[in-house]
């Protein structure tokens, strides 16, 4: 999915037949979805419902998956225990704003810090684990994630407990432009976390596609073919990893310190255990490793189906009145978990590069086996 | 606090331990000879713990006498293992076979799907609630005296495990199939050019992961009393960071694996407290990966270029 | 590039329209939002079937209005459990649609305090039928800032018909007392609830003089606690205390307790009062040694209306209603009630209605909010485990109990309440 932009322009304006649309749109799809997205809550109402805080959720997840994809997808690592980071992150942004704690240095601040820290103690967990391979290093990043769940359920006095920590104050709250308490606002409406969620994952996508091309993403694409080789060529694995380490923390911490704000709390530890890693896992895979417009279908998906579709579907089988006994039968919670894996099942069987998969992976992919 | 509560505290975790180390065996195995991680696995033990219950239920086992008790267990420990491998070998021919030249991970995500369709089988089986497995073993202390309590259950969990694992070791070691599991497991692409049936060779190896945690259902229902769709997962996770722990694909690795988390497990709620013992194991495990890249068991793999 | 001015008007249109679906104006709707998927599935089965027949009882209709209701669900099929996302999207869907007049719910207290500050925005009347912790509506019991921080309006709108846990801990530990127990360990599931109980009943321990040995938590994933329990023997406690529910592995831990062969008695919260909890932990485990509270009456002692409940809910669903499906069916009574009396769709009126509601004949009895929005209902009974049944033991009054218990709640009890807890840590 690499943007040819130099002759866009001219080919838009002298060509405008559907063919010209469909292929700026294949070129340049993450403009259009860009402009689709920042528009969809001026024309669809329901964003500004409940259905808003669910798409903010699932960008705030996408922010979540691309930074996995740089363990994985571009480096070639497992990863299991990203939910830790993302929970780390969400944490700092509490500890670092709520009213129990003497700090509150506002959104903006507290954002930089945590992202910061989140990538400080990745490289902790990355340099001593580095030579570690394959499934050893998958299974210390799961170790870690629950080593860190248990640790904030039961360090009380700093992170509450079951109970999180909360409420962590909406951006700008307390700061008035032009009349309008812009806290207040963030904390009515919706859509100004799904505008500054939707703007936090641009930029995510944006320094994503320039660490691709960078000497810094080729490094990792390097490590991930053939880390002796790559050694070979005088890349420094260790650092080229311990990067990746860092970049993966600090992303997801972003999500994280996202998350925490638009729900106002950090959640109970819980939400950041295992099944999650897993979830935003299986999101990367099934779009396309190391592939961004896969990393975010992947999310769209299986996010999606869970915190949008299910229960939607499930309120409207009520109101159609399909099930007036409620057997679990005919309720879509009821089969949840088996279309879930049913999907996960399928979309390997017949695409196991991933939905859209990266050009270059799915090459390497299938010459490593033949 | 005094010897003999040190002594009760490694018997319970001795005991935990050949638990785990049996459901680790299904994961290193398959993983030994595909390079899975079977996500499914322990599902598919939740699967066969429902079957047991079922089982037990339809042939009033709870009622029965000593003698029939006894039988029924073997029989449910076989009915279990067939259902179970069988299960696997399906699983495996259905959604991992057409995955072999995929890319490594796109298995993995097949197998959490299984693992999710087999929960969602769970749900409906069992219902949202745990469900009580009935007690079929007395609970009188075999030891004597009333500070160590070592009772039938725990006793089974032995008598099952041990030979259990014995036999797959002499398997693996000294028959033809086990040579063709080794072969396989080294280089398929070898083991094929000299006659060797990978697909047969993989297939009996699922059955075998599969059986063994057919086994490890029943023992479970009847140790742990507790059934319930979500039970594969916590089961999983122990069993296959045991699997992680001794050496991934080595068989002795993965005993001492799950007895090393059963012993942690058990001296870190008594000593440290029970809020405590999740991340006691897992800090653990990644002290010992950091020492020991390749596990307690396992072999350094040299890296080919 | 023509196109452009065009469609920024149709946006700015757009704009004005968004999020103004009209309202149906013969319509009320009442939501409840539960956990439907996962283990507390069963529980909030009876919870909704409870709010249906309140629903169907007055006939779809309240005043000039018709009554609709919908039942969302706060669970993942991920999680198995509530999620905050889940909670959070079904209190904004709530809030969005203008019909959406009552909000019966959580049954979570850790949920209650993601969905609270979200509906107080929207001033829409919350009746939960289970949440028991504390600072959910105490002001000075719960945590420094509780409740303000789930009412950014400074208006109330929670109310709950279901005694809080300032009762139930402290009682249960003066029946303890009195039953001559000397020495308990105490366990929680590590959660709101189940913690915040536990804590509470540990407090009340040390004030009346039961020795504590132990009070620990545990994971409520884990599957077994046989190191535990051996811990626990060692002790040797007079009475366990588990702080938690059954979908916190109450059943297990009553299992594992009877097979490491502690003799102690066992006593659980209302979290674990459904008949689930018995057969989870196999009814000989408990037989005559458990012991459960519960916030009011049980099904079978009810009488009057709560009666007349129970008898049509067995004629319905041929079996006797969990403990909370008499809560669901008070908690949509109530909301329906409010509606009644405020006679309008305005969110406001109807809060206010609801909070102002003094004397309620429900099926729970005779009783009323008062200022916090917190049930006058301080009855609680202990019931025992025979014969695979909860069998009803003894009613604790609180208002009977004297002095000791009446002032704990309101009065120094909450000063210096937090102190012992913090030590106990």
């Amino acid at each position: 999915m690499t943007p040819a932009p130099s002759n866009l322009p001219s080919q838009n304006s002298t060509v405008l037949g559907w063919a010209g649309i469909r292929d700026f749109v294949r070129e340049r799809w993450d403009l259009v979805a860009l402009v689709v997205l920042a528009v969809a809550p001026l024309v669809v109402p329901a964003l500004g419902g409940a259905l808003g805080g669910q798409v903010t959720t699932l960008f705030i997840y996408c922010i979540l998956a691309l930074g996995l994809n740089v363990m994985v997808g571009y480096t070639g690592l497992v990863h299991l225990g990203i939910a830790a980071f993302f929970g780390i992150g969400a944490y700092l942004m509490a500890i670092l704003t709520v009213p129990m704690y003497p700090f509150q240095i506002g959104f903006l601040a507290a954002t930089i810090v945590s992202v910061l820290a989140t990538a400080g103690i990745g490289l902790a967990l990355g340099a001593p684990t580095l030579r570690l391979r394959g499934d050893y290093l998958a299974i210390v990043t799961l170790g870690f994630g629950e080593v860190v769940k248990v640790t904030l359920r039961n360090l009380e006095q700093i992170t509450g407990g079951m109970k999180g920590l909360n409420p962590v104050p909406p951006p700008g709250a307390g700061v008035k432009v032009g009349g309008l308490d812009l806290g207040l606002a963030f904390a009515i409406d919706p859509r100004w976390f799904y505008y500054l969620a939707l703007l936090a994952l641009a930029g995510v996508v944006v320094a994503m596609r320039r660490l691709e091309q960078s000497r810094l993403g080729r490094a990792w694409v390097a490590v991930r073919e053939d880390e002796l080789a790559a050694s070979a060529m005088g890349i420094s694995a260790t650092r080229v990893k311990l990067s990746a380490f860092a970049m993966s923390s600090a992303v997801a911490g972003l999500a994280g310190c996202l998350y925490a704000a638009s729900l106002s709390t950090t959640a109970d530890p819980n939400a950041y255990d295992f099944n999650r890693s897993i979830m935003v896992l299986c999101a990367v895979i099934l779009g396309g490793l190391g592939s961004i417009p896969g990393t975010i279908l992947g999310v769209a998906i299986l996010v999606g189906f869970d915190t949008v579709l299910a229960p939607w579907a499930d309120s409207w089988i009520q109101q159609m009145n399909i099930n007036p006994s409620g057997s679990s039968l005919l309720s879509f919670s009821g089969w949840r978990l088996a279309i879930f894996g049913l999907a996960l099942v399928l979309v390997m069987r017949y695409r196991p590069e991933g939905l859209v998969p990266s050009r270059r992976l799915a090459a390497e992919l299938h010459e490593d086996h033949s | 606090m005094s010897a003999q509560f040190f002594l009760q505290q490694c018997l319970i975790g001795l005991t935990n331990g050949a638990l785990v180390a049996l459901v680790a065996l299904g994961y290193t195995m398959v993983y030994g000879i595909i390079g899975l991680i079977n996500f499914a696995h322990g599902d598919l033990i939740m699967l066969g713990a429902c079957l047991a219950l079922s089982l037990v239920t339809a042939f009033g086992l709870a009622t029965a006498g000593p003698t029939a008790t006894w039988v029924g267990i073997a029989v449910l420990i076989v009915a279990c293992g067939l259902f179970c491998g069988t299960l696997n070998v399906c699983v495996d021919r259905i959604v991992y076979k057409p995955l072999r030249n995929a890319p490594k991970l796109a298995p993995l995500v097949s197998a959490i799907g299984v693992s999710f369709i087999f929960m969602n089988i769970g749900l409906f089986w069992l219902g949202p609630s745990d469900r009580s497995f009935p007690e079929l073993l007395p609970s009188t202390n075999l030891l004597p005296g009333e500070g160590l309590q070592f009772t039938w259950k725990d006793l089974l969990v032995l008598v099952v495990v041990v030979p259990l694992m014995l036999g797959l070791s002499l398997l693996v070691q000294t028959t033809r199939l086990g040579r063709a599991m080794r072969a396989v497991s080294q280089d398929p692409t070898a083991a094929a050019l000299v006659g060797v049936d990978v697909d047969r060779v993989i297939a009996a190896t699922f059955f075998i992961g599969g059986a063994l945690g057919g086994a490890a259902s029943v023992i479970y229902g009847l140790y742990i009393n507790t059934i319930g769709f979500q039970m594969g997962f916590q089961n999983g996770l122990y069993a296959f960071t045991a699997a992680v722990l001794g050496g991934i694909g080595s068989i002795p690795g993965a005993v001492v694996g799950g007895l090393v988390i059963g012993l942690v497990r058990s001296l870190s709620s008594a000593y440290v407290g029970e809020r405590w013992t999740g991340a006691i194991v897992f800090a653990i495990l990644i002290v010992i990966l950091v020492f020991r890249p390749e596990g307690l068991l396992g072999r350094r793999t040299k890296e080919k270029v | 590039m023509a196109m452009k001015p065009r469609i920024s008007a149709i946006l700015l249109v757009s704009v004005f329209l968004a999020g103004c679906r009209p309202a149906d104006p013969t319509l009320v709707t009442i939501v409840s939002s539960l956990p439907r998927t996962g283990s507390a599935k069963q529980q909030s089965d009876t919870i909704v079937r409870g709010i249906r027949m309140a629903v169907e009882e007055v006939g779809g209709r309240v005043g000039p209005y018709r009554v609709e209701y919908l039942d969302l669900d706060d669970s993942t099929a991920a999680a198995g459990q509530w999620t905050s996302e889940a909670e959070a999207a079904n209190a904004r869907r709530a809030l969005q649609d203008p019909d959406v007049v009552a909000y019966i719910g959580t049954f979570n207290s850790g949920a209650a305090k993601v969905s609270m500050p979200i509906l107080n925005l929207g001033d829409l009347l919350m009746v939960s039928p289970a949440n028991t912790a504390v600072g959910l509506t105490k002001p000075g019991l719960g945590e420094p800032g509780e409740p303000g921080v789930y009412r950014p309006t400074g208006r109330l709108n929670y109310t709950r018909v279901v005694p809080a846990d300032d009762l139930q801990g402290p009682l249960s530990a003066d029946w303890a007392k009195r039953r001559g127990v000397k020495t308990v360990c105490i366990l929680d599931d590590n959660e709101v609830y189940g913690k915040g109980l536990a804590d509470l009943f540990d407090e009340r321990c040390r004030e009346i003089g039961i020795e504590v040995l132990d009070h620990d938590s545990i994971d409520a994933k884990a599957q077994e606690f046989k190191s535990l329990m051996a811990s626990v023997k060692a002790a040797k406690p007079d009475l366990v205390y588990f702080g938690g529910t059954t979908q916190s592995k109450g059943g297990q831990l009553a299992k594992d307790m009877a097979s490491a062969g502690i003799t102690a008695i066992l006593m659980v919260p209302d979290g674990c009062r459904e008949q689930v909890f018995i057969d989870s932990a196999g009814a000989a485990n408990l037989e005559g040694r458990c012991f459960v509270t519960f916030g009011g009456l049980p099904p079978e002692k009810l009488t009057g209306k709560g009666h007349t409940f129970v008898e049509r809910y067995r004629e319905k669903y041929h079996e006797l209603p969990e403990a909370y499906a008499v809560y669901g069916y008070e908690a949509a009574c109530v909301a329906l009630e409010a509606i009644r009396r405020a006679g309008t769709k305005d969110r406001r009126a109807i809060s206010d209605a609801a909070l102002a509601i003094r004397d309620f004949d429900g099926a729970l009895g005779h009783w009323g909010f008062d200022a916090n929005g917190d049930t006058t209902m301080r009855t609680l009974t202990v019931s025992v485990v025979k014969n695979g049944r909860f069998e009803f033991e003894e009613i604790l009054d609180a208002n009977a109990e004297g002095g000791e218990a009446d002032g704990q709640p309101t009065g120094a009890g909450a000063t210096d309440g937090a102190a012992p807890a913090e030590a106990a840590r």
